[in-house]
């Protein structure tokens, strides 16, 4: 117990730092970045559609009214690293350098069944992520003829950190809040270079912290459909939150000398109302269809974000996916046992981010294999996914992304005075 | 039963596979993207703005006496000049004869002459096709400093006997250098046969106004160089080891040529006296003169003369440049501190050709309210001399250029109530600012926006953030 309270103490310190990392994305310039839709977990072979989706092993923190369909008893901890590798297309790229590569660790999260209908779980995912480099080429001011280039450069993410509570109520209804502290960092830079040269001419840093309480709710409706199908539906809510920023600005001369070092006024993003429904239809326990749809009205608070883009708009953001589950499983002492599982899935949903009359889009497919071992508490999954984000319309930047991901579940039973079967 | 003892080699193999892909993570590459502007968030940061619009002043800063003794060369010439006008230059130059000079007694004088030379690198001004009268005079006083003097200059002058020891009309093509009397870079003169004799006797006779050198200068105080009153249209540069020389024949079975050398002695007493007039209807008609001595050098407004500056430092014009309304950039809401300043001087397009070139360099220096050439404005090569490039096809690219932050920077932020007299003198650096007539016109702020002196002050804007 103290070796594993050890490990996950390191693993919380060097996530907070792993996760910042991730792959160019142009367009996390705005607001705060591109914002975080996959929970690398039991469902990201799913295209991650598992609001009613439950698991009597796997934390499915895609609503917190699943954790209460753990098994009484039960401790796991889960943890997700992604691969990706986006090829860049579109005008703004050059051609000889338009792809960009990283794996990147994305989630810690532990859960643990504490009484019969009570199911908990605690962690730190990521939120958002902003990264970018680019340049854009300018006149200077009060010059028709003479440019400096503006080397932009953004790093960053906002994070969660959550403790989910759900309640089982009636052996068919579970209700879960998920209250989670949004915090983090952008470090956001614009560097004036001589164009011809490269040297830097002035830069501004904006480092802005962010952070805010979000409380997430989930409900699941779950039962049987005669005697082969079993059925869920779930839902998500959260209310719009505002998501405070503090920037500190520091102005740096061509010989790095300092001309200004400001804390600015706080102001603040307003996260959207959103909303997610979904449906889970299983068959026999070993075939799973499931179905979700989620909404983000990024319209209703579009006069409040005015941190820190400009010259673009925000839009609803709309999601549905769709994934399939086959579900191997092996009958021991009365009790069926899943050994592995194959799942495949596909997306398709506008962004919130709508620039020069067009709405960024994000669509793909899915494909995942996950196996239970027999011999040790862990669990494995790896997931393939495939996916376009944007256009190269209007001048602008389209993303064909191919991310790999590998999920590790560990999970055993406590409070079992080291009796794991009876 | 089953205890679970299989834990700890699960939970090894988590953490030890777990933290191994972390040391991955640092995989990463960036594409190369470059966007318009159309696309790009406002994150509020620094931008470079130019203003090249402010005010510039310009004054022509008169210098009546400049350094011309001892400069290595003998300046002689007339140039009526359209913008500066009439400028004449006379040299005065002192000779002595050769230690110890003898001749025999069979030997016969046969001439004096003078003999002047031009190299190729030689100061020349004006048009080479004029040809040019050529004037020696004998200085009839002593060759000696005024009274409370320390050096001869641009204004020295010594009275000279009227009747002239020769003279000669010649047409010098400065770049080749040749000469029209066919003897290569070499200008001869006749002189009197008078002198040449008396000198030749005295040498025969061994007289010891030859043989002491002292004696020589009292008896034989010096020559004067100048231009034939008639002649205009050039100036020639030409170097001070002038030779006054005796040629006659050495008697023998045949008799052999032979000649006897006065070379040019103390070189630092040798100066060019510079006169000038500005008639009506030249543009320096309107400069002001100074009026008293001692008097910090007037500067006379562009506005006064023909809306421009004119640089000859030889002839003792510089040109001050202010910016009286500098100090307000720092005073804009957007304004964080000065990146660079630069400074273009445009000569005025007609003013200058093959025959009147642009002095190829003009320093910028500090000056105050007292008008005087400061220390040199460095840029980070050291001292500027403007860049100028000749280019005839397209005289718009024939422009001075000097960088100019280090000024900038601490005029911006000078609140002294003198600190608007303060700015940057442009003169021509020695040794072309003492030898050559070469000039600039330059153009004030009445000229269209390309063709007139400007100002670029490159400053960091960042605007206050609400």
């Amino acid at each position: 117990m103290k070796k594993l309270s050890v490990f996950i103490t390191l693993l919380s310190i060097t996530s907070l730092g792993a996760m910042a990392q991730n792959n160019a994305s142009p367009y996390s310039q705005l607001g705060i970045g591109d914002l975080e839709d996959g929970f690398y977990n039991r469902t990201s072979g799913l295209a991650n559609t598992g609001i009613a989706y439950r698991s009597n092993r796997y934390l499915i923190n895609n609503n917190p009214a699943s954790f209460s369909a753990l098994t009484d008893q039960y401790f796991t901890v889960e943890t997700g690293i992604r691969g990706s590798i986006v090829n860049y297309y579109g005008t703004p790229v050059s051609p000889s350098s338009n792809q960009s590569g990283d794996i990147t660790f994305r989630k810690l999260i532990m859960g643990i069944k504490l009484s019969k209908h009570w199911g908990s779980s605690i962690g730190l995912v990521p939120f958002s992520t902003q990264n970018y480099e680019f340049n854009v080429p300018y006149y200077l001011q009060g010059s028709a003829s003479e440019i400096a280039n503006h080397y932009y450069q953004g790093h960053g993410s906002v994070n969660k950190a959550y403790w989910a509570n759900s309640y089982e109520f009636f052996h068919h209804l579970s209700i879960g809040i998920d209250a989670g502290y949004l915090f983090g960092q952008l470090d956001q830079k614009d560097i004036l270079q001589n164009p011809s040269t490269g040297a830097s001419l002035t830069s501004t840093t904006n480092t802005v912290d962010l952070n805010n309480l979000f409380i997430n709710y989930g409900l699941q409706l779950y039962g049987k459909l005669g005697k082969k199908w079993d059925y869920s539906l779930g839902a998500t809510f959260s209310n719009k939150t505002d998501l405070f920023a503090s920037t500190n600005r520091v102005v740096l001369a061509s010989d790095s000398s300092t001309l200004q070092n400001q804390e600015l006024s706080q102001t603040y993003l307003t996260l959207p109302t959103t909303f997610g429904v979904g449906v889970s239809l299983t068959h026999k326990q070993k075939y799973t269809f499931l179905a979700d749809f989620k909404h983000q009205d990024w319209d209703a608070v579009q006069n409040k974000n005015t941190y820190p883009g400009k010259d673009y708009t925000l839009g609803n953001s709309n999601k549905g996916s769709f994934g399939f589950e086959i579900s191997k499983k092996k009958t021991f002492y009365n009790n069926k046992v899943e050994l592995s599982y194959f799942q495949t899935g596909v997306y398709y949903g506008t962004t919130y981010l709508q620039i020069n009359g067009q709405q960024i889009k994000d669509k793909g497919v899915t494909i995942g294999f996950g196996v239970n071992s027999l011999k040790s508490p862990l669990a494995y999954s790896i997931v393939f996914q495939y996916g376009i984000k944007g256009t190269q319309a209007n001048n602008l930047i389209q993303e064909r992304y191919a991310n790999f991901t590998f999920v590790v579940n560990y999970g055993s039973l406590w409070f079992t005075k080291g009796k794991k079967y009876d | 039963m089953t205890i679970n003892n299989y834990l700890k080699k699960g939970r090894l193999f988590l953490l030890s596979s777990v933290l191994a892909l972390f040391y991955l993570v640092s995989c990463q590459k960036q594409p190369t993207v470059t966007f318009g502007s159309t696309y790009v968030g406002d994150n509020n940061g620094a931008n470079i703005v130019v203003v090249d619009t402010g005010t510039v002043n310009m004054f022509t800063v008169f210098v009546d006496t400049t350094a011309t003794a001892g400069t290595g060369y003998l300046q002689v010439g007339n140039f009526d000049d359209p913008y500066l006008g009439k400028i004449s230059t006379r040299a005065f130059l002192q000779i002595a004869p050769p230690s110890s000079p003898t001749v025999g007694v069979n030997d016969h004088f046969d001439s004096l002459g003078m003999i002047l030379l031009f190299k190729k690198s030689n100061p020349f001004y004006g048009d080479s096709t004029v040809t040019q009268t050529i004037v020696v005079n004998q200085v009839d006083t002593l060759y000696e400093l005024p009274a409370f003097s320390s050096g001869f200059n641009s204004r020295s002058s010594l009275s000279i006997d009227p009747s002239q020891l020769g003279s000669t009309s010649v047409e010098i093509l400065p770049n080749i250098p040749y000469t029209s009397q066919g003897a290569g870079d070499t200008v001869r003169i006749r002189l009197a046969d008078t002198l040449g004799l008396q000198l030749y006797q005295m040498i025969y006779n061994q007289s010891d106004t030859i043989l002491n050198s002292t004696k020589w200068l009292k008896w034989f105080h010096g020559l004067c160089i100048s231009p034939g009153a008639s002649s205009t249209g050039a100036i020639s540069g030409f170097q001070d080891s002038a030779i006054m020389r005796i040629y006659y024949h050495k008697a023998g079975v045949y008799s052999v040529p032979a000649f006897i050398d006065f070379n040019i002695t103390n070189r630092t007493y040798q100066f060019n006296n510079i006169t000038k007039t500005q008639p009506v209807g030249y543009p320096l008609h309107n400069l002001i003169l100074a009026t008293q001595n001692p008097q910090i050098p007037p500067a006379t407004p562009s506005s006064a003369t023909v809306n421009a500056g004119y640089v000859q430092t030889m002839n003792g014009l510089n040109v001050k440049l202010t910016f009286p309304y500098l100090n307000d950039i720092a005073k804009r809401p957007d304004y964080l501190s000065v990146l660079r300043a630069e400074l273009t001087v445009r000569p005025d397009l007609k003013s200058f050709n093959t025959s009147r070139p642009l002095p190829p360099q003009i320093e910028v220096y500090a000056t105050d309210l007292n008008n005087l050439i400061g220390s040199p404005i460095t840029g980070s090569a050291g001292v500027q001399t403007g860049n100028l490039v000749v280019d005839f096809l397209h005289p718009l690219n024939m422009v001075y250029t000097y960088d100019v932050t280090t000024f900038v920077k601490a005029q911006i932020v000078n609140t002294d109530p003198n600190a608007k007299l303060n700015g940057l003198m442009l003169s021509m650096p020695s040794p072309s600012g003492t030898t050559s007539f070469a000039r600039a016109v330059l153009a004030d702020a009445t000229y269209p926006v390309n063709q007139r002196v400007t100002l670029s002050v490159y400053y960091i804007s960042l605007y206050p953030h609400n």
